[in-house]
């Protein structure tokens, strides 16, 4: 019995000793350790997205976009063929937390890609810093991941996507500057994202002399929307902010136009509704209806933006369905020129990373990539933020073209 | 007879067609069972063939219900081909027709079809025809393919650790893809031989047993199994370790909904709002945020947890006394849903944070160590829910839990019989919120944040379903089907679209097949089969069984 | 004595608190007078439409109840399936303008292809998933009708998309009504108008026809109408054609005043519709109706007269809390409902 109660006892220690420590392999020294990938064996790529749900399209669309990364590299680096090892998350923190120690369990993994939600993020990162893996987030837009502020665990968290911080200051800006709206009524879904962007909206507006009637809020799976729209009214504000989701803001939309009271009032939505299931959904009711969003017109995006859609639509069969392939895009060419910089070859054709290393190439990687130059932070904001307000022209969800339906209207 | 052959081939093969126009189909065509040459999704089909010929029964009925289960699927094939259907079922894609006529086009693809479901059909037919000492050795080695082929990538994990000759071993049976021919071959035969060789030497000690000692075995068996469990993660690495640590939250959920539903009959759906007091208590009393009301020590915290959960559910059992049956699963269920909602509102953000949650929560600390892998959160889990079964376990033998039975079996008869209905019920619903609160507490810890989506009615429901399915009112039943309703699922999240359907199926088929459970306890079974067992009498059999000598 | 006084002591507790939530609330939003007559008249119409959508759906689950004793959980999933036909046949009418000029004939169309998918589900889930456990008591024919619940839900999903799928929205569907200075939106009239008529044919059916009797044999007393040479059998799956036809036209008309259609539509709709059945009294059709019509009521005008008047920041996130609340003291204050008597009894 004592000598079960040992075996268990060393068993478990051992099991729990499991972090990144300094090392020495082949040609390499790192503080983190080192990845020895064997001659002729694959350079493993991770990624976590939202791939089911009502939000596929959101990380199907990223996932499709790090693919035709590889593809336009040649589907090799250095020698190596690159494998994505792609897990779904579903967009909530458990799902992430496992898809995240997944990535991490494996030790080949090599730098991870994703999520697509800001909340699957925050457990995310710090397991896979744990054992050295640099994530690299693709859509995921909560201020605080790259904060000033930010704790020392997520020292490896980069991302080739803008901050919301940025976003809502951006359409703050615009209602109260170019839309002259002075009173504004704000509705969030109850979704962090939708509640801290609406939130860094009203802020900015407060400060820039506006005033916010007051801050609604609905349950994403809510259709009725007549009381709230009633209400909202009769407080008469000039503009609408309500960065939610397809289903519920399609639901405002409609219901907008038959409430009494707010035939005049400016609608204005957030980047996640940039889709032709949007178009879709909202109905000819769409025609007029403004969402703030980064500026990928194909004058502020990389030259190279064009080509990549074309890429896309070949291999696809179908035009990009959501809005941050090209940040997906860029966060895997980040990878993987940092990759190409610090790995070190062996006499055998083994090849060797070291985590520290790569970390610090990723922060210091700069390229001019296809939404926009990328150049990163000391905390990890690698994208320059461009604003601007996109607004639709047509009800026809097959006419759905970043730039053209929606098309940009400021600046 | 030919007649019953056709029609179970087709309602065989109408199942066939729903998983292709549901797109599973095409999602498991995507996993190799053996690389390049079998898929998950050809193998499936092949099950489908091969189960409709071991319905039907004999050799020419087999071969006449394979090739009627391949019917619906080529006429599937040929609808495909000349109405555009991919518009209306987004499923029915080019990739889907490739992969059902194996790019061979449609006149070949049909005949592939019901030829190769004939002769899956007749396979299957005599498969069941053969010997059970056949039938013994091959389905353990088939099984062990399937899972070696289907599970490649977890297992390589595990074994990515090794070099040196397990190393070899690994690369002889596996590619970077999956599973080798040779290394298929491999695994059938050592399996057979092996299941062959443990299952003669095991079953003949059985016989030589006498019943009482049946049971001792069942529970040596039990043992080594829980052993196994708990060693596994220290082995397999810091994945599996994660997934059982959701597998045994929810067992330690289980058991205490087994003491509503299964000893107390109290059908509760609203079980996850305990899961979220355990959650929001821990949280707010130990996380390093603003609005947090202490900053105390995981240790200090986790009883308070425990303690509040057992005051709610006192609280939620309160009003629903005098409600009973179906009607207090909805009344449950209404309570439920509003704790959520209240959870996530704005109205209450000031306290629980609203949508943002509540971050920063710390993890567990023993002196200097802290229990931040997910192997030592298991370990704490595992610690748990041990408790918590010892805790159960003399509940059940204790009188309350009998009058918890009582209470189920039929309250106005236990009423008579002098039980306090309200203290018996109040303290079942304050007991199974207090393990609930437990496993939220745990919860809260391990992903160091609580967000109000995480409290939705699907845990309540995975928690019925799994004591259900694993078999009311017994502990081992309970650990197995959270094994098998949660764990699995974890393991297969490549397949997470298609989760739920699998979910909806397999209740439906446990219910139909085996109401009591994977592993009933004795007292279960003898309810659910005692209409059985009258029959039986009646038709003449023994009271007792005869002891074998 | 002593159990008295601590139950009763929660159960006024929370009789008060109700109340007093309403009558503050009420208080509040009167007081503050934000809105005028032509918006309540809207909130109320407004709130008979989709009484009316409940209405239907309670029906199924009232007849169901009465007959086989089971809540059929999966009744709201039957109704996301009405829709979904009516989607495929809406769409391609709409977009050749058929739609727009033949109004009659094309609700005839949407209506019949919904009513005739949700009846065929329907009529199958009883001979798979429920007919085994005709016998059964305990827990597995609930198990049961949870699992029918997401196997046709995620079915849909797998068929169909994720995505939210629109119903069109034709001219002679948008024009209001001026009654009284009053705006009626046509929609509703439509839709309240058809709702009462297909509900009072199946009033007709269950009160005249020997097939309609014969349920309502089976919902007193199964046994003895099984000894009087009642078909059981064919009076349980009668009883669900009845009741997926009417989830087929009300997930139509739900579409028709929502505009959206998905896979998970069914589910919140049928939980509160099955409160509604038990408010009425479950296993009485005019009982269930009237639930219907008075949760559809609660839901609309509730949120607004109710939780705005309280000062709570952001009220319209807790409206479900409403048809929750609602749900939960009818079960526990009044299980036989409003209209029924002895099925409560009876059950407990």
């Amino acid at each position: 019995m004592n000598a079960i109660l040992k075996l268990f006892a060393a068993a478990v220690l051992l099991a729990m000793a499991h972090t990144a420590t300094a090392a020495t392999v082949g040609p390499v020294t790192d503080d983190l350790g080192v990845i020895r990938i064997a001659k002729g064996a694959p350079i493993q790529i991770g990624g976590y997205w939202v791939l089911s749900g009502a939000d596929t399209a959101l990380g199907l669309d990223e996932k499709r976009g790090v693919e035709i990364a590889f593809k336009d590299v040649g589907g090799k680096v250095l020698g190596h063929p690159l494998k994505l090892n792609a897990e779904d998350d579903g967009c909530n923190a458990e799902g992430e937390q496992t898809a995240a120690t997944k990535l991490a369990a494996n030790p080949q993994t090599v730098v991870v890609l994703g999520p697509a939600c800001s909340s699957a993020a925050t457990p995310g990162a710090p397991i896979l810093w744990q054992q050295g893996i640099v994530n690299i987030c693709t859509a995921c837009t909560a201020p605080a991941l790259t904060a000033s502020t930010r704790k020392p665990e997520y020292a490896g968290f980069a991302r080739t996507v803008f901050s919301d911080s940025e976003q809502g200051k951006a359409d703050a800006t615009y209602v109260h500057n170019v839309a002259k709206a002075q009173s504004v009524v704000t509705v969030h879904d109850g979704s962090p994202y939708a509640q801290q962007l609406q939130q860094v909206f009203a802020d900015n507006f407060k400060q820039m002399g506006g005033k916010v009637l007051s801050q609604e809020a609905i349950a994403p799976t809510d259709v009725d929307m007549h009381p709230l729209l009633t209400r909202i009214a009769s407080e008469k504000p000039d503009l609408i902010y309500f960065p939610v989701f397809t289903a519920a803001a399609a639901q405002i939309v409609r219901q907008a136009k038959d409430t009494p009271g707010l035939e005049k009032t400016t609608l204005m939505g957030g980047g996640s509704l940039l889709s032709a299931d949007f178009i879709e959904a909202a109905g000819p009711s769409v025609v007029g209806f403004r969402i703030g969003y980064p500026d990928v017109s194909p004058e502020a995006m990389g030259k190279n933006y064009p080509k990549f859609v074309d890429e896309y639509k070949k291999a696809y069969n179908e035009a990009p369905i959501s809005g941050y392939h090209a940040n997906a895009y860029d966060g895997a060419m980040l990878a993987i020129k940092a990759i190409e910089k610090v790995a070190k070859e062996d006499k055998d054709g083994n090849l060797f990373i070291g985590k520290k290393a790569l970390r610090d190439a990723v922060f210091a990687t700069k390229f001019d990539g296809i939404s926009g130059p990328i150049a990163c932070d000391a905390y990890g904001e690698c994208s320059q933020f461009k604003a601007s307000v996109l607004e639709f022209t047509s009800s026809d969800p097959k006419t759905f073209g970043i730039g053209k339906n929606p098309k940009k209207i400021w600046p | 007879m030919m007649r019953r052959a056709v029609l179970i081939g087709l309602a065989f093969g109408a199942g066939a067609v729903h998983i292709a126009a549901v797109g599973v189909l095409l999602a498991m065509h995507q996993r190799w069972i053996i690389v390049d040459a079998l898929s998950l999704g050809q193998g499936a089909l092949l099950l489908i063939a091969g189960g409709a010929g071991a319905t039907a029964g004999r050799p020419l009925s087999g071969l006449l219900a394979g090739a009627a289960a391949g019917v619906p699927i080529a006429a599937l094939v040929v609808l495909m081909s000349f109405v555009p259907l991919h518009a209306i079922f987004i499923a029915l894609s080019p990739d889907l027709l490739d992969m059902l006529t194996l790019n061979f086009g449609l006149s070949a693809g049909v005949g592939i079809l019901i030829g190769g479901g004939a002769i899956a059909g007749v396979l299957g037919a005599a498969l069941r025809a053969t010997p059970a000492i056949v039938r013994r050795a091959i389905f353990p080695g088939a099984i062990a393919v399937a899972v070696a082929g289907v599970f490649q990538e977890l297992i390589q994990l595990i074994f990515q650790q090794y070099e040196g000759p397990i190393g070899d071993f690994r690369d002889f049976l596996y590619t970077w893809e999956g599973l080798t021919p040779q290394g298929a071959v491999t695994i059938f035969i050592l399996t057979a031989l092996c299941s062959e060789v443990i299952g003669s030497v095991w079953r003949r000690r059985v016989e030589r047993m006498a019943v009482r000692d049946h049971r001792r075995e069942r529970m040596v068996r039990a043992g080594i199994a829980l052993l196994v469990l708990a060693l596994l993660p220290a082995v397999a690495g810091s994945y599996i370790g994660q997934v059982l640590v959701l597998v045994g939250l929810y067992i330690l959920m289980g058991m205490g909904l087994n003491l509503e539903v299964g000893l107390a009959g109290l059908l509760d759906l609203g079980f996850v709002a305990f899961f979220a007091v355990g959650a929001y208590t821990t949280a707010l009393l130990t996380a390093d945020a603003s609005h947090a009301l202490a900053h105390l020590s995981y240790w200090a915290a986790m009883p308070v947890a425990v303690f509040l959960s057992i005051i709610v559910g006192v609280l939620f059992g309160l009003p629903v006394l005098g409600v009973r049956g179906d009607y207090l699963a909805v009344a449950t269920l209404g309570l439920g849903e509003i704790v959520r909602v209240i959870v996530q509102s704005d109205f209450a953000a000031p306290l629980l944070g609203g949508a943002q949650g509540i971050l920063q929560i710390p993890k567990p600390q023993l002196g200097d160590f802290v229990l931040r892998s997910p192997v030592s959160l298991f370990y704490l889990t595992l610690v748990a829910s041990a408790a918590a079964a010892f805790v159960a376990w003399r509940l059940e033998n204790s009188r309350l839990g009998r009058a918890w039975m009582a209470l189920r079996d039929d309250e106005d008869v236990a009423q008579a019989l002098g039980i306090n209905l309200v203290r018996s019920k109040l303290l079942a619903y304050g007991l199974g919120a207090a393990f609930a609160g437990l496993a939220g507490s745990i919860f809260a810890t391990m992903l160091t944040s609580v967000y109000p989506s995480s409290f939705q009615l699907l845990i309540s429901i995975n928690v019925l379903a799994l004591i259900i399915v694993g078999g009311m009112g017994s502990l081992p039943g309970v650990v197995l089907g959270s094994i098998a309703l949660i764990g699995l699922p974890e393991l297969l999240r490549e397949f997470g679209e298609y989760r739920y359907l699998f979910y909806g199926a397999v209740l439906i088929v446990m219910m139909r097949l085996r109401p009591e459970g994977l592993w009933p306890s004795d007292v279960r079974q003898r309810e659910l089969h005692a209409a059985d067992e009258t029959l039986a009498l009646d038709a003449g059999a023994d009271a007792v069984p005869a002891q074998p000598r | 004595m002593a159990r008295f006084n601590a139950v009763d002591v929660v159960l006024w507790a929370m009789r008060i608190a109700v109340v007093a939530v309403v009558v503050i609330g009420t208080a509040g939003t009167l007081i503050k007078g934000r809105y005028n007559a032509a918006q309540w008249f809207d909130f109320v119409m407004f709130g008979l439409t989709i009484g009316s959508i409940y209405a239907q759906i309670a029906l199924g689950y009232t007849m169901v109840y009465g007959v086989l004793r089971l809540i059929n959980f999966a009744h709201g999933d039957i109704v996301m399936t009405g829709a979904f036909a009516g989607y495929f046949v809406a769409t391609p009418l709409d977009r050749s303008g058929f739609l727009e000029s033949h109004p009659v004939l094309g609700m005839a169309a949407i209506l019949a292809v919904a009513i005739t998918v949700s009846t065929s589900i329907a009529v199958l889930t009883e001979r798979i998933a429920y007919r085994p456990f005709r016998r059964v008591v305990g827990l597995a024919p609930l198990i049961c009708a949870i699992g029918v619940s997401f196997f046709l839900e995620q079915t849909f999903r797998g068929m169909f998309g994720s995505a939210v799928k629109s119903y069109p929205e034709p001219q002679w569907e948008r024009a209001a009504f001026h009654v009284l200075g009053f705006n009626v939106p046509r929609v509703d009239v439509l839709v309240i108008g058809l709702a009462l008529v297909f509900m009072g044919v199946l009033y007709l059916i269950v009160q005249r026809t020997r097939m309609g009797t014969a349920m309502r044999a089976v919902a007193e007393d199964g046994e003895a109408a099984a000894l009087m040479g009642i078909d059981v059998n064919k009076v349980v799956v009668f009883t669900f054609i009845l009741g997926g036809a009417m989830a087929g036209i009300a997930g139509v008309f739900y579409a028709f005043v929502y505009k959206q259609v998905y896979f998970l539509m069914g589910f919140t709709p049928g939980i509160k519709a099955f409160g509604a059945a038990v408010l009425g009294g479950i296993g009485n059709i005019p009982g269930a109706m009237l639930g219907g019509f008075f949760l559809g009521m609660v839901e609309s005008v509730g949120p607004t007269l109710f939780l705005d008047g309280l000062g709570i920041p952001a009220p319209y996130q807790l409206r479900d809390l409403i048809a929750f609340t609602l749900l939960i003291m009818v079960l526990i204050f009044r299980p036989q409902g409003l209209l029924g008597e002895r099925m409560a009894r009876r059950r407990a």
